[in-house]
């Protein structure tokens, strides 16, 4: 009887000594991660602006107020639509990327490496080079299309309503095809090389092949490559950021420089706490959402 | 139903001559074995004749026709591979039904199709799993049903059995001798073991370093080496080569160790000196029974496999095996006396390594 009893004590005592070990670790998260958090929380159910020290919690008036913002709404069908055509784009050529440089080929890694540049580049200095880029007067851009036209032109890219998204879209998908490209020819160099030749002899066509063979293969990869990209670009701010900074007006005005501007030009510290939490319900939802699609597909 | 013709087929992978000017009639419906050590170009052989390789000169033909230039689909063969290559996503069913939807079969043919093939080989039970479900050797069926269902003009093999372990590798052999009786077409198998090569072969094509060192039926391999190469190729355990000289006369042999046995052997053209390199199989060897012994063995290791026992001495330096009698007491360290049947034996030239 007392001998189990010293034996219980040496394991809680052994138990309590790891919980000691992971202790510093649990600590560091919970003020980084969780603290945060449960501030931003309360902070929605505030009533904090810049303006004044009133601190008073009013409830739910914030959350009421996310329905009938028009320019919330508006900033995330922008965010919504960007992320379903740059998506896309960027997965088709970072697949033909990848497709080009799975036979093997002379200085492959140099040309791996060149390609791969423009991911290790800061989105910030991305998104100024692109508008330097897409500049009316002084841009590479027009210039290169004046010299194709044969005549000048003046298209103002980061200006034009017509044009902003498209100069977005080419400076993301410039910058992050290449991640597409990296993951893809790895994914792409495991498929089976003898499946391939059977598939081969066997006469499948390349639609097939692509279909019952590649494809499945690739798709835990590609997954986790697509979730990736569409979480930065649901919370895409630098490039547009610099580019046109949510311009003309509220055009190119997605989710998370809503969210800035009204906590830092509008100074509603409470109402973009309410906007920022709203999306991470979203983001984590959509998460949730995906990685139930793959285990059900597991 | 074409015969497969190879005409001086060369193939070089950079600097690399993989195969050497191979000249090669196979006639319809025979099972025809490449064998070799690893880098003979035994394989490349294979996939050239499947079209997963470009040769660098020469010609390929089936029925008359050079297929040097279709793509495989079009060239009506089908292929096992060494890995299996099933399809990982694909249920064994669909696997073996691949290549009838890829050439757009109706669907009452294909499950017609793979019923036969399915219950040929006994894997019928397992249409609807998928392979990583099961075993090697069920595997290696499906992959071979996936070969069978469609009707083609050519099998080729490429090392079907080296995954499977040595057990289920004895009963696939004589599955697949079975089926390509069945089948009545042309086999073309690749393999690096030898055994492969004797026991499935009707005719051996033994390769080293790109070029045919021999072919013929597996028995005159056997038999007949050609050379050095083909005789320690064929054969478990290998060929014993000793370095022995003809006596003046010709009526005895030298040893390396000093014994000398009387020569009833077949050579007839004594080499210069009379030095050669005599060749004698393990089971050339038998313990001498009565008084006569054509030479004294102090036995070093004894192997017994339970149907036969492997002797291991040595003359001079020179390691030998004789092939024993089971039920032979031989024990290590014991003096043996030993008969050879000499008209078996074989004899190369010390220096160029051909039979004489």
């Amino acid at each position: 009887m007392s001998q189990s009893t010293s034996i219980g004590r040496a394991l809680d005592d052994e138990r309590a000594f790891k919980y000691l070990l992971i202790a510093p670790a649990v600590f560091v998260i919970l003020l980084i991660g969780l603290y945060p958090f449960i501030k931003l929380i309360l902070t929605s159910f505030q009533n904090i602006t810049m303006f004044d020290d009133d601190r008073s919690f009013n409830g739910f008036i914030h959350y009421a107020r996310l329905f009938g913002d028009d320019r919330l709404w508006e900033s995330l069908l922008h965010t919504a639509a960007f992320t379903a055509a740059a998506l896309p784009i960027e997965i088709l050529l970072g697949y033909l990327l990848a497709l080009l440089f799975l036979d093997p080929m002379p200085l492959k890694r140099l040309f791996v490496a060149v390609i791969l540049l423009p991911t290790v580049i800061s989105p910030i200095v991305a998104g100024s080079t692109w508008r330097l880029m897409f500049d009316h007067r002084f841009g590479p851009i027009n210039q290169i299309i004046a010299f194709l036209a044969g005549e000048e032109v003046k298209l103002l890219w980061t200006v034009d309503p017509f044009l902003v998204w498209p100069a977005i879209l080419v400076a993301e998908v410039w910058q992050w095809t290449p991640f597409m490209f990296l993951i893809l020819l790895a994914a792409l160099s495991n498929v089976d090389r003898e499946q391939l030749e059977s598939a081969q002899i066997d006469g499948a066509s390349w639609l097939m092949t692509f279909r019952k063979i590649v494809l499945p293969a690739i798709t835990p990869v590609l997954f986790v490559a697509v979730l990736i990209r569409a979480l930065d670009l649901v919370r895409l701010f630098d490039v547009i950021w610099t580019m046109t900074g949510g311009g003309p007006g509220t055009r190119t005005e997605t989710i998370s420089i809503y969210a800035y501007q009204m906590a830092f030009r509008e100074f509603e510290i409470s109402y973009s706490s309410a906007i920022a939490f709203l999306v991470i319900f979203a983001l984590t939802a959509l998460v949730i959402f995906a990685l139930r699609r793959v285990e059900i597909a597991r | 139903m074409p015969n497969l013709q190879l005409r001086n087929v060369d193939k070089f992978y950079g600097g690399v001559h993989a195969v050497k000017d191979v000249s090669l009639e196979v006639p319809e419906g025979e099972f025809i074995v490449l064998v070799g050590p690893s880098g003979c170009g035994k394989s490349t052989l294979l996939r050239s004749i499947a079209g997963l390789e470009e040769i660098s000169s020469g010609d390929i033909a089936l029925g008359g026709r050079s297929i040097v230039d279709l793509p495989p689909r079009d060239r009506n063969i089908a292929m096992v591979f060494q890995s299996y290559a099933l399809y990982p996503y694909l249920t064994v069913y669909e696997n073996i039904a691949f290549g009838l939807r890829a050439r757009k079969f109706s669907d009452g043919d294909i499950e017609r199709q793979v019923k036969w093939a399915s219950e040929m080989l006994a894997i019928g039970d397992y249409l609807q799993r998928y392979p990583r479900e099961l075993s090697g050797g069920q595997r290696q069926r499906v992959a071979i049903g996936r070969a069978i269902v469609r009707e083609a003009d050519l099998f080729l093999l490429d090392e079907p059995l080296s995954n499977l372990d040595a057990k289920l590798r004895d009963g696939m052999r004589e599955e697949i001798k079975r089926l390509h009786k069945q089948l009545k077409k042309t086999f073309i198998y690749v393999t690096h073991d030898q055994i492969e090569a004797m026991t499935l072969a009707e005719r051996i094509v033994l390769l080293r370093d790109g070029i045919v060192e021999q072919q013929g039926a597996p028995l005159e391999l056997f038999e007949r080496p050609k050379n050095l190469f083909v005789a320690g190729f064929l054969g478990s355990p290998s060929m014993n080569f000793i370095e022995v000289e003809l006596e003046e006369g010709g009526a005895a042999l030298r040893l390396p160790d000093g014994q000398s046995l009387a020569w009833t052997g077949s050579l007839t053209l004594a080499p210069e000196n009379g030095e050669f390199i005599w060749g004698v199989r393990p089971e050339h060897f038998s313990v001498a029974s009565g008084e006569s012994s054509d030479l004294e063995a102090l036995i070093e290791v004894v192997q017994p496999t339970g149907s036969r026992t492997f002797g291991s001495f040595s003359l001079a330096g020179t390691h030998v095996v004789a092939e024993l009698d089971a039920r032979t007491e031989v024990a290590a360290d014991r003096k043996i006396a030993l008969n050879v049947d000499m008209e078996r034996t074989a004899c190369f030239d010390k220096l160029t390594g051909e039979a004489f």
